[in-house]
Order: structure tokens, then sequence, then C-alpha cells
């Protein structure tokens, strides 16, 4: 599975929508995305690319776009 | 709620009252007698997704934490278990006599949900601070107080709170991305303290967000080469007495919370130790009774000397003096 899909893939478990939509995905777009959602996100992609995100990122993902800029921090190539 | 990896990692993002507002949230899908009031604080509270899900359950009362604990005791009174949030502080010492009067005296149905213990409230400054709020409330009859260790506890006392019939002080601390201390599911009782790991030398009880910096600091201390047992005393009230005795082996027993050393759990413990013939030493970790320079979170557990490494030098000198 490449990157692009865990990633993906994430947003489908945590947010329960479809892997179709998360393309123009923001933080609080749809219900599923507010506050805890977000956290439930955080911690499903901490896990699927065994990373340890740093709090200033976790307030600054904004978007499905924005966390892919923010994971190459971490090393985790799109 | 199923407790597994990713749920408690996203608890601790949440932090302790993200964490509360998950487990509200989810047992009131359930149970439709829970009501959540607010202080004009319903985000900051952790409550978003509550509101959403039950705005006709959740009442701003504005900032007005008198009036809340008295909305609260009529709620109680008829049937509904009311929920009601604000900061440690403002709850446990601006409406004290609220809390007096129809928590302690008339034992209603409350559960107060004080946020910000100790220095979480960081740079809004001392007058957010909550460093009294056990003591002021200890000494009130019939509030049962519980200082979760960490996320997973939050959500479980904020449960075991619930279940609870009676009134119930619930006090949070830390902030968001809170340190993990149980990585897998156990089992919280009210007034039944946990071990969390067992040593001769010395036994260190902490609660609240200290029991994490305990931990760090027990790695220290056995790298000096002092034993040491430490518990999580996750019930301030009733204290757990039987965990305090089943510590009358070791040489010192320390107790460590982010509260004033003067009626918090130190004192507690004092007081159950006051009664026995024979007893340990026993050096109190706390906020020392003075009012230093407010900032940031870390920077107040710093200048307090509540880091894990702080803690531990001050262990170790007691230590070093009574062998």
């Amino acid at each position: 599975m490449t990157n692009l899909e865990k990633y993906t893939n994430a947003f489908v478990e945590a947010l329960n929508v479809k892997a179709s939509e998360v393309e123009d995905l923001a933080y609080q777009s749809i219900s599923e995305w507010d506050s805890v959602g977000h956290m439930a996100l955080m911690a499903t992609l901490e896990e699927v690319f065994d990373i340890m995100l740093d709090t200033e990122d976790v307030l600054a993902f904004s978007s499905f776009k924005k966390g892919k800029e923010i994971l190459t921090k971490y090393n985790v190539k799109f | 709620m199923k407790v597994e990896r990713t749920s408690i990692r996203m608890l601790s993002i949440l932090g302790q009252r993200g964490a509360f507002g998950y487990a509200l949230t989810e047992k009131a899908k359930e149970n439709d007698r829970i009501i959540a009031l607010t202080a004009d604080l319903c985000t900051t509270s952790g409550l978003d997704r509550f509101k959403s899900a039950y705005p006709e359950r959740v009442v701003n009362v504005g900032i007005a934490e008198q009036n809340m604990i008295g909305i609260a005791a009529g709620m109680s009174t008829l049937g509904y278990i009311p929920f009601a949030t604000t900061f440690a502080n403002f709850a446990c010492l601006r409406a004290c006599e609220q809390m007096r009067h129809f928590m302690g005296y008339m034992q209603e149905n409350i559960k107060i949900v004080g946020f910000g213990g100790g220095f979480a409230m960081g740079m809004f400054g001392i007058t957010h601070y909550a460093i009294e709020d056990i003591a002021a409330i200890r000494s009130i009859s019939n509030i049962v107080i519980l200082s979760p260790s960490d996320c997973l506890e939050t959500a479980k006392a904020t449960i075991a709170a619930l279940q609870f019939k009676g009134p119930v002080y619930l006090r949070l601390t830390g902030v968001m991305n809170h340190p993990i201390v149980y990585k897998e599911d156990y089992e919280f009782r009210i007034g039944k303290a946990i071990l969390l790991k067992e040593g001769r030398d010395i036994a260190i009880i902490a609660t609240g967000g200290m029991v994490h910096q305990s931990l760090q600091a027990m790695k220290y201390l056995e790298e000096q080469g002092a034993s040491c047992k430490v518990v999580n005393m996750h019930t301030i009230k009733p204290i757990d007495k039987e965990a305090i005795c089943d510590s009358l082996d070791s040489k010192l027993i320390v107790t460590v919370e982010e509260h004033s050393i003067v009626g918090g759990l130190g004192s507690s413990v004092a007081e159950v130790l006051s009664e026995l013939k024979v007893k340990p030493p026993h050096l109190a970790i706390g906020v020392s009774s003075e009012y230093k320079r407010a900032g940031s979170y870390e920077f107040m557990l710093e200048q307090y000397a509540l880091t894990a490494d702080r803690i531990a030098i001050k262990i170790l000198d007691k230590y070093k003096e009574i062998l």
C-alpha cells in the first residue's frame, strides 16, 4: 500500500467518509471532522505511519492537503 | 467505551478536558438524564460534540458559577444528572458556598468538573490557577473528589462519577497531548488506589498529572539504587487508607500533587499516618505556599519544582537524610 493510500484510509477510518470524498476535506467542513474527530484522525495517522505528532502540527493540520505537507516533516513521502 | 491503542492516544491528544467531553457524549447516547452545564466555557470544556448532538441538554449560565451550582441542584432534585463544568478555581473557590450547601449538606447528585487544576491555565495567570481547590472541597463533608492521572482515566472517572449516586468533584489537570500512564484497559474503582509499580525503599503516592512525573522520577531514583513503589491515588476523598497502610514498610513515604502542600493529597495522607503509632517519615511535594510569577504550564511546573527531575532530587535528598 502506498503512503497516499494509507493516508486516505486514515481519513476513511477516523472520519467515516468515502475515499472519493477526502481530497477537498478541511477541518470542520463536515460534522465528523470536529475537535474529537480531529484527534481521532491524528491518533490514526500516528499509528499508521508510526510517528508522534507535535502539538503545533496537530493544531496546524487544517485540511487533507495541508496534512500531506505536514507529514513530509515526519519523512512521510507522497 | 472501546479501549485500544488508537483511542488511548486520541484521548491523550485531546487532553483531560476533551477526554471528559468525549466520555460524557458517549454516555449521553444511552442516558438521557445527563445534562451539561457550563459557565460560558462550552468549547473550552470539551463539550463541542455534546452540544452538537444534544443542544437541548446543554445549559450555558453565563459567567455565573454560583448560580450554575444552584441550577444543577434544582435539576438533580428532578432526577437529572447535571455535570456542571468550569475552571476548577471558579467552581471550588467562587462557588464554594453553593457546593457546601447543595452538595455537602443536601447531597444532591451533582457532578462538578473542574478544568485547569493546578497550573494548566498557564498564561491566564494566578487568577485562573487552581491550587487550593482540593483543600477547600476536601473540608466539606460528603463530596467525592476524583483526580485522574491521564486521559483514559479521565474517561473512566467521568463514567464512574456518572454511575455514583451522590456529589462528585472531578478535578482535571494538564494540557493537550497529556502523557499516557495507562497503555491498556484496567479497572477503575472510586476509592481504590492503583499500585503502578512495586518497590521496597520509597513509596511515592501521587495524583493527577503528577503520577506521570512520579513514574519518571522513579526511574531516576532506581538508577541511584533506591527501590521505589508508585501508587496512583486517583481518589482523594474518600482516601484509600489501605493503600497508605500497605506502604508502611517503606523507609520513606512521598506524596506528589499539583496543588498546595496545605490541604491536598499530602495532608490527607498525613491525616491517615497521624493515627498510627509507628510510621515512616513523610515528604509532601506540591505547590509551596507562595504565589510566584505566572507563565506557561511547563514554566510553572519548573518554577515550583514539579518536574520529574526536580521531584527525584527532592526525594533523593530526603532519602539520604533519613538513611
